[in-house]
């Protein structure tokens, strides 16, 4: 069933409430909730309006460069947000949320959506689209946590070394804190999955015409490509982050 | 007495300010060697230098006459072990505090026979009841967890150890405890800094940096 234009103005006299209650509390939030929703629609209708247009076209070649593109968005917003070690993060966020990707798509694609074409960008497209965003909030949250498990606790990584202890053996302990962290949340999401909530995905599909039970498939197939692709791109990330930011005599480089 | 490092020191830096110049040092096996100097001479600087921990000099450093970039820096260091003025200590027990550094790839490799019967001596030697193997270090004073941290570089048997201002924090008597307990219970070489006026007293060669210079003195000589 489709929403008009009308309707939509509905939804977004919901709005009212929260203004209200920033105003209340006298919080500075009101022009913030503007400005965001209002790039969210202006966004929102682009991008609506080029997947029409991408998913017509059916070309494998766009559907890569839109990919691409997709990545190249998701690295520099990753980049802005973390506020440290700003010299070495671009390659390092630019390789592992790109081998994750060429991991995870091919194999969902060819061996279990397997859609005629394969890359035929009503399926890639929005499943990448999970996939990545996905790895890139996890993967800022692992950076952090295995930095600041560092920046805060030097005393121990010292100790470490100065009793014999490889940079693996030294950075080990933060880099397992920080992975327990970041997958933590990931995986008290999936165990709620379906008691407490309805994915979004799953909503989509089922308010879209969908079959709860083609519904469900397709979520689990998406909360297993999320959670790999999230272990993987975290595991990548602070590994080439290890590689980077201490020097050949295991200490960290300024 | 063999040589076993020998250092070739021309200028040591911290940043762009040079510290000390023509530091041309030896130590042979066995030496208990005391570092002492004003705050800001680069005592903790130089001592830093020989297990790798600082690379800002020029000059060279060897160690059995190789030189220490040629070590790799963790088996380096599984031989001339470092315990810190601040001690850490990992686990939940003192027991796995202990035991965290032989998990390291370098220690594994080294043979360490009779490794509990020697944690119960060096226990006994610095006068801490075993019982505290079990124990939270959470729960120890500073004095007992830097000498916990010294039982835990000692029982990898290194050949150099490096004391950088251990005692610092702590009173007289346990200061002098640490001290008699290092002499009587290790038989390596002692590279150590501190400012206690006790332990300049027991220590028989003393390295003292002043105005960017470092000159070396026998005790009693």
């Amino acid at each position: 069933m489709d929403i008009s234009y009308i309707s939509l103005l509905f939804a977004a006299l919901l709005l009212l409430y929260p203004l209200l209650i920033f105003s209340h509390l006298k919080l500075k939030l009101s022009k913030q909730l503007f400005s965001a929703f209002a790039r969210m629609a202006i966004q929102l209708a682009i991008i609506g309006l080029w997947l029409q247009f991408v998913f017509k076209q059916m070309n494998l070649w766009l559907s890569l460069f839109w990919m691409l593109v997709m990545i190249a968005n998701a690295v520099f917003t990753l980049k802005g947000r973390l506020k440290f070690q700003p010299r070495i993060l671009l390659p390092i966020l630019i390789y592992s949320l790109g081998a994750t990707s060429i991991i995870i798509m091919p194999w969902l694609l060819i061996l279990v959506i397997k859609p005629q074409p394969v890359f035929s960008p009503i399926y890639a497209i929005p499943v990448y689209g999970m996939v990545l965003s996905n790895s890139m909030n996890s993967c800022a949250l692992a950076l952090e946590r295995f930095e600041s498990g560092l920046s805060d606790n030097w005393k121990a990584y010292y100790t470490r070394l100065s009793l014999g202890a490889s940079l693996w053996e030294a950075a080990l302990p933060p880099f397992k804190k920080a992975m327990q962290t970041s997958l933590m949340p990931q995986l008290l999401t999936i165990a709620s999955i379906g008691v407490v909530s309805l994915p979004g995905m799953m909503t989509g599909q089922i308010l879209g015409g969908a079959s709860p039970l083609v519904a469900i498939k397709y979520q689990m197939m998406i909360m297993i490509s999320i959670f790999s692709g999230v272990t993987l791109t975290d595991y990548l990330a602070i590994r080439l982050y290890l590689a980077k930011r201490f020097d050949m005599y295991h200490l960290p480089i300024a | 007495m063999p040589e076993l490092l020998k250092i070739d020191i021309n200028r040591l830096y911290y940043g762009s300010n040079i510290l000390l110049e023509n530091a041309r040092l030896k130590v042979n096996s066995g030496e208990r060697i005391l570092i002492v100097g004003a705050t800001g001479t680069g005592k903790s600087s130089l001592l830093n230098t020989l297990n790798l921990m600082n690379q800002s000099y020029d000059g060279s450093i060897f160690f059995h006459g190789k030189k220490l970039q040629d070590y790799r820096p963790e088996h380096l260091r599984s031989r001339i072990c470092m315990v810190m003025q601040e001690p850490y200590l990992e686990g939940n027990t003192v027991q796995e505090a202990l035991d965290a550094p032989l998990q390291y790839h370098s220690i594994k490799q080294r043979q360490l026979p009779n490794r509990n019967q020697d944690i119960a001596q060096l226990m006994q030697a610095f006068q801490l009841p075993i019982s505290y193997l079990q124990q939270s270090p959470e729960k120890l004073s500073g004095g007992e967890k830097q000498r916990i941290a010294l039982i835990r570089a000692l029982q990898l048997k290194p050949e150099v150890l490096l004391l950088d201002e251990i005692s610092s924090a702590l009173d007289q008597g346990t200061s002098g405890i640490i001290s008699d307990c290092i002499f009587n219970n290790y038989q390596g070489t002692v590279i150590a800094i501190s400012h206690d006026p006790l332990w300049q007293d027991r220590w028989q060669r003393i390295w003292k940096l002043e105005q960017g210079r470092i000159s070396s003195s026998v005790k009693g000589a």
